[in-house]
């Protein structure tokens, strides 16, 4: 393979942010894993890693991870399709619309949004209780984020609702850039809307889905303030995932060592899921 | 002549920087932080008398712990610090970041002002690593008016008169209640329970912090009468919910009669309702056998990576000095000073409610001051949590907790 002149000027200017982010991701990389086979005097050891997989909290994280991202990622994606494909049909006002259902919850910040959901899942002022009482759905206040069922559940509603304007986003994205003519032609060949979704939109959109869900399975799992903010990881351990775990280890209990080989395993984790998306993109793309 | 010249100039640099006022950096936490006038003040006379510079940076207290910490283990923390005595002292002296006081302190002519049981919140090993600066101990505040709708004149005194009084006072259907539970994942459950654990006559760990010490009849009964408050009298909101924060606010406002609070909270009640000034008070604790309390508040640190450890001493003197007291308790009235003769001498604390405090004081005891202390904390946290979420009976979750803290102790 041969690189062109232009080719070259191009690698030339971007080396400098390429070396730039690399020290700083390298340094940072090679530092924690060194962290993490050190014990508090400096000694190797393999101990923080055997730490990590005897400590049953651990094993609960990685389950509470696996609720929160299975339903929020689902949550996210469905709903945000759902506001793509809806807001592709509006014609007119669409940068009103656009803005107000898929920028508005996103911009807003993360502990704004927490401790806003905080508020409204609240036993005793909450909005959320008061109107399924006044709609008779429930006897009595809950208090959603205080059971050790609900909490999971409720944190991952105020999730979806944070993080399905970034898919849909995407999806929007994506819909825009299917070509009218295949959608004349289905017609013409006598396909129902049904099938045209099914035929038409669905392959077409295929790489941005991936892409997608890769990309939001990797924030759930490593998405922090929201959790932080309305239930610090309770009650019990029931809303505890990695991240959160994480932050306790390495600064409320000092184990930064610890803190770091569990993080470590945590990038394993995602990196292994990252690779196995991107070889399949790659694959559909050789295709 | 040039070069003379040249010799002369590098001498005067020289010796200018070598009597060259020094610049002093102090990070302040926590609620005093949000004076920053008094600061001022008494910074500026500080500067004028020593003729160092000091750099004051102030920080809410809901990001300081995170930023102190970040910056001792990086070794680039300021010259003195403020650290909570909820066990930060202890637990930086273990990870070697803060400079030795045991000469200072005891070379010093306030030390014998300070509450004697202070001490133990900044010792590690046998030494003493900080000077406390302000104090506190945990009351019973309650809602005055509340209290007498319901034919009450005074406060509770025994647990039999406080489950009456709680129990009277709620109202469900209107969403009234007696006293808060604190019972979120959070330290005030800790807190919370130490209040109960120690009226009981009981004991969180052994005298020398080796052992669990909760798992006696004594421990086991306040626990049962902590969450029982909750769930089997229902005299609380529901407890997972909410912390002594929470229900400080809803004393102010007439939903909640009593909770637990002290000498920090007054301003933070009377900006929550103003109406409410003169319509609350504070009271000692409800106790079940001995009266009791717990303290906190805050000590001052010299980090080791400090390049001016003695000016920093210096000006750690200087705040804990009498006059220094003195002036911030005439500009502010609170918090609760750690020398005894500005709280005798001070005008201000004629009041009632301080009368109380320091009446108090001498029962109150303090959070082990061990470097494991959150992970104790946290086991303590689950413990009450695991009873109120029906998850454990009172004796499975403190023979739980007393396993996994012997544990952490044994380390």
């Amino acid at each position: 393979m041969k690189i062109t002149r232009e080719e070259k000027t191009a690698y030339k200017m971007i080396l400098p942010y390429i070396i730039l982010i690399m020290l700083m991701i390298v340094i940072l990389l090679v530092s924690n894993v060194i962290t993490s086979f050190v014990n508090e005097e400096g000694t190797f050891t393999f101990n923080n890693y055997i730490n990590c997989f005897q400590d049953e909290i651990v094993g609960q994280a990685f389950v509470n991870t696996g609720f929160w991202v299975l339903g929020s990622v689902l949550g996210q994606v469905l709903l945000g399709f759902l506001a793509a494909i809806l807001l592709n049909q509006i014609k007119k006002g669409q940068v009103i619309y656009r803005s107000i259902i898929l920028i508005l919850p996103w911009a807003t910040l993360d502990i704004v949004a927490g401790v806003m959901w905080k508020w409204m899942y609240n036993d005793m002022y909450g909005v959320i209780n008061d109107l399924l009482m006044k709609m008779h759905l429930i006897n009595d206040y809950i208090p959603w984020l205080a059971s050790e069922n609900l909490a999971m559940i409720s944190i991952i509603i105020a999730n979806v609702w944070k993080g399905f304007c970034l898919t849909g986003m995407f999806f929007l994205a994506g819909l825009q850039s299917i070509p009218k003519q295949l959608y004349e032609a289905a017609e013409i060949d006598g396909a129902s809307s049904w099938k045209r979704f099914w035929h038409v939109t669905i392959p077409q959109l295929k790489p941005v889905i991936m892409t997608t869900l890769m990309l939001t399975i990797i924030w759930t799992i490593n998405y922090f303030p929201l959790i932080y903010t309305m239930t610090g990881g309770g009650p019990g351990y029931a809303t505890e995932t990695v991240v959160t775990y994480i932050y306790k280890l390495g600064f409320k209990f000092l184990e930064s060592n610890k803190a770091a080989a569990l993080s470590n395993i945590l990038f394993v984790v995602i990196f292994v899921i990252a690779s196995v998306f991107l070889s399949r993109i790659s694959k559909e793309e050789a295709a | 002549m040039k070069k003379a010249l040249l010799v002369v100039l590098i001498l005067c640099v020289l010796v200018s920087s070598l009597t060259m006022a020094k610049t002093l950096k102090i990070w302040i936490g926590g609620q005093v932080a949000e004076l920053d006038q008094t600061w001022d003040d008494i910074i500026s006379k500080y500067e004028k008398e020593s003729g160092n510079e000091v750099e004051v940076q102030l920080f809410g207290f809901d990001v300081y712990y995170d930023k102190l910490l970040a910056a001792l283990e990086a070794g680039f923390g300021p010259d003195l610090a403020f650290a909570d005595l909820g066990g930060w002292v202890p637990t930086f002296a273990a990870k070697d970041w803060l400079v030795n006081l045991d000469s200072q302190i005891e070379n010093w002519d306030g030390t014998d002002q300070i509450w004697p049981n202070l001490w133990p919140t900044v010792a590690y090993e046998g030494s003493l690593y900080g000077l406390p600066w302000y104090t506190d101990c945990r009351l019973l505040l309650y809602n005055k008016t509340m209290l007498k709708d319901a034919g009450f004149d005074n406060p509770p005194e025994t647990w039999e008169e406080f489950c009456y009084v709680a129990d009277k006072i709620t109202d469900s259907s209107k969403r009234t209640y007696g006293y808060g539970v604190s019972g979120t994942k959070s330290e005030v459950t800790t807190l919370g329970y130490m209040m109960f654990l120690y009226a009981a006559g009981g004991e969180l760990l052994t005298e020398d912090y080796s052992e669990p010490a909760f798992n006696t009849p004594e421990g086991l009964r306040a626990l049962k009468f902590y969450t029982d408050l909750a769930k089997k009298w229902e005299v609380s909101p529901n407890a997972l919910s909410y912390g002594e924060d929470d229900y400080r606010n809803m004393m102010a406002q007439g939903r909640v009669a009593m909770s637990v609070g002290g000498p920090w909270s007054f301003a933070l009640i009377e900006q929550a309702n103003p109406a409410i000034k003169g319509n609350y008070s504070v009271a000692l604790h409800p106790y079940g056998a001995v009266p009791a309390s717990v303290l906190g508040g805050w000590a001052l640190v010299i980090p080791k990576s400090s390049e001016n450890p003695e000016e920093a001493w210096g000006l750690a003197e200087y705040l804990t000095s009498y006059d220094t007291w003195m002036t911030w308790i005439e500009a502010n009235g609170s918090p609760m000073p750690v020398r005894m003769d500005v709280c005798a001498d001070a005008p201000t604390f004629d009041d009632e409610k301080w009368q109380v405090i320091f009446d108090t004081f001498p029962f109150a005891v303090c959070r082990p001051p061990i470097p494991v202390y959150p992970q104790v904390s946290e086991e303590i946290q689950m413990m009450v949590q695991n009873v109120l979420m029906d998850k454990m009976t009172p004796e499975e979750a403190i023979a739980v907790a007393d396993t996994n803290v012997r544990e952490i102790l044994g380390k």
